[in-house]
């Protein structure tokens, strides 16, 4: 873990609200393992203050590329999508506890909406997974995840594109084919994927989002229920990704 | 050779920037980016006497130029504290302050005096409810701020600081009564009630409906006040309140502040305490001070 000013290298919209950007840090790159996240400082001024946590997307390891996937909702996200290439941007990172890698089991991934960010490099690094994506209406970084698995299934609410619903539906009629599910996304999927894999005795693995003031420990504002009813987790650096076993998703 | 060094209670800190309680762990955290043994002082997360679980997120949400907190004095409790905590900062050369919150002053007591061997300040965080009063916060009476910091005395014979809630009307008479009991510094300020609204579901955004404002945000208030208290007492005082660069903790220490403590701005730039350190020192010898105490009050403001 270290801070750091990276050089952009591009930033662009790839679908409404939604941005690819790629920054560079060979030292950052070196490091990261997917499900880890960069906190991000969105300005050089105090307002907005705090920075942003931001997924890993994608690792360019050779020549220090970090892709980043975000969805602008408000004023940090909205001054990353006025960023240029050539800017630099202070980074803290790599931060969090990634996705577990096993060798010799089947898994699947499953993400909704944005979530789909720190999905794309654990779909690299698993090679072998069978994909599901979820998205409202207008689906992004569809062909990426296709380059890194023959089995990509895409919904779409609207019906838009791919088949009309919700993955996770896909999910359950496949269920026991796995031997882990991973998840990114809205906390009501996570909620369903956590019961239906724990119901089925499927290993599963949830990435999780709260929001943050220091994400590296020290604030202890991040703070997730646990299944433990004594203790929160803290999602900086318990998480971002849990054991379903760990976190209790109920409201 | 310019002379950086505060004395607090007849200990002696080797320069003036501190860390504020809560916004740095109990260190380990922000090892990572700087040598600790730079700091003048460490002051630890808040601990009470036994395990405290904190409150129900969410626990943050960003404002203008600060943050709302709601943590609830999240710790594992003194033992644990002593324990587990302890060992790793005690690698340092880095003199610790403990952090101590309780519902009662025979909480307080006990806690320092099981502190005192262990850690070489006690700050007593008097922004607790005081259970035998109906819960109404030890810091915004004389009164109790006088009763806790005179019993905490008896106990401990190390540097006692009393750290200021901000909540009050008159922060100058709850400054004077810590003084009177045997305070040997007093720190100002703790955070600042405030409140946030979720208006699509007309619900406060907090459980606990109020929480505390920090950050750069909060400056001009916390300026103001340790200006105020500078007017009171002789004992030494540490400022804090959204400080986030060497300019802000210069203007502390012209309104009086003997050391400067950073909280809320560790979390957007960690290096910024040693920013802050390294600012102060080019800002002497730029301007040919050698003492620190030169900054302060008479060569302070005019
Ligand atoms: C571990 C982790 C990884 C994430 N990865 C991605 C990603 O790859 N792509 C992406 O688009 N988004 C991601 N998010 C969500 C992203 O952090 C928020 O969308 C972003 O912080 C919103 O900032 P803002 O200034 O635009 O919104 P504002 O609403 O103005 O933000 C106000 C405050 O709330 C916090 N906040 C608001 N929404 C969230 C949220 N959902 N999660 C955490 N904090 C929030 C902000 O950080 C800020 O402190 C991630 C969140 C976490 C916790
Ligand atoms: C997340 C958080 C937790 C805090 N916890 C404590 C605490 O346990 N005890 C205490 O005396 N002050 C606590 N404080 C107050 C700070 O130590 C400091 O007094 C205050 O934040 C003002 O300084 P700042 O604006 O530089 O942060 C906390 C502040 C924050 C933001
Ligand atoms: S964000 Fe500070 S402890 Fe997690």
């Amino acid at each position: 873990m270290r801070r750091e000013f990276c050089k952009i290298i591009s930033n662009f919209r790839v679908a409404n609200n939604v941005y690819k950007m790629v920054i560079e840090s060979k030292s950052i790159s070196k490091e990261a393992l997917p499900g880890q996240f960069l906190h991000i400082k969105p300005s050089q001024n105090y307002d907005p203050l705090l920075r942003r946590p931001i997924s890993i997307c994608d690792l360019d390891q050779d020549k220090g590329g970090i892709t980043l996937l975000y969805r602008v909702c408000g004023k940090g996200t909205r001054l990353f999508a006025e960023i240029k290439p050539g800017d630099n941007l202070d980074i803290i990172g790599p931060l969090g506890k990634g996705f577990p890698i096993f060798q010799n089991k089947k898994s699947a991934i499953i993400g909704g909406g944005i979530g789909i960010a720190p999905l794309l490099i654990l779909s690299k690094w698993l090679k072998e997974a069978d994909i599901y994506l979820g998205y409202k209406d207008e689906t992004y970084m569809t062909d990426e995840f296709m380059n890194y698995s023959d089995d990509v299934c895409i919904y779409t609410e609207s019906g838009s594109r791919g088949t009309k619903g919700y993955p996770i539906e896909a999910l359950e009629k496949n269920i026991n084919r796995y031997d882990i599910v991973y998840a990114c996304g809205p906390k009501q999927m996570l909620r369903a994927i956590k019961r239906l894999c724990e119901k089925n005795l499927v290993e599963c693995y949830l990435s999780m989002e709260e929001r943050m003031g220091c994400g590296i420990g020290a604030c202890l504002v991040c703070a997730c229920e646990s299944s433990n009813n004594d203790e929160y987790k803290k999602v900086c650096i318990d998480g971002p990704v849990f054991n379903s076993k760990e976190v209790n998703l109920d409201d | 050779m310019i002379d950086m060094t505060v004395n607090i209670g007849g200990r002696r800190l080797k320069n003036p920037v501190l860390v504020s309680s809560g916004t740095f762990g109990f260190g380990k955290e922000y090892s990572n980016f700087y040598d600790f043994n730079l700091l003048g002082a460490i002051t630890v997360k808040g601990i009470t006497l036994k395990p405290r679980k904190g409150n129900k997120p969410p626990r943050i949400m960003e404002t203008s130029a600060g943050i709302l907190n709601s943590v609830g004095l999240e710790n594992p409790g003194l033992y644990s504290f002593i324990e587990n905590e302890l060992p790793f900062l005690k690698k340092y050369s880095v003199p610790i302050i403990a952090n101590i919150s309780g519902n009662t002053i025979e909480e307080y007591s006990l806690m320092a005096k099981e502190l005192n061997e262990h850690v070489d300040f006690i700050e007593l965080n008097v922004s607790c409810p005081n259970v035998k009063e109906g819960g109404i916060t030890f810091g915004t009476k004389p009164e109790s701020v006088y009763e806790v910091t005179r019993e905490v005395r008896k106990v401990t014979n190390i540097p006692l600081i009393v750290k200021l809630s901000p909540n009050v009307t008159d922060i100058g008479e709850m400054a004077l009564a810590a003084e009177n009991a045997g305070a040997d510094c007093i720190s100002l300020i703790n955070t600042l009630m405030g409140m946030a609204i979720d208006i699509y579901n007309r619900k406060p955004f907090f459980n606990n409906v109020v929480a505390g404002l920090s950050g750069p945000a909060v400056k001009p208030i916390a300026l103001r006040m340790v200006w105020q208290v500078a007017q009171k007492v002789n004992i030494p005082i540490i400022g804090m309140g959204g400080i986030s660069n060497w300019q802000d903790a210069i203007e502390f220490m012209m309104a009086g502040a003997d050391a400067i403590s950073i909280g809320t701005a560790n979390f957007y730039n960690p290096l910024a305490p040693k920013e802050v350190l390294e600012g102060i020192k080019e800002y002497m010898i730029e301007n040919g001070i050698n003492d620190l105490r030169e900054i302060k009050i008479n060569g302070g403001v005019k």
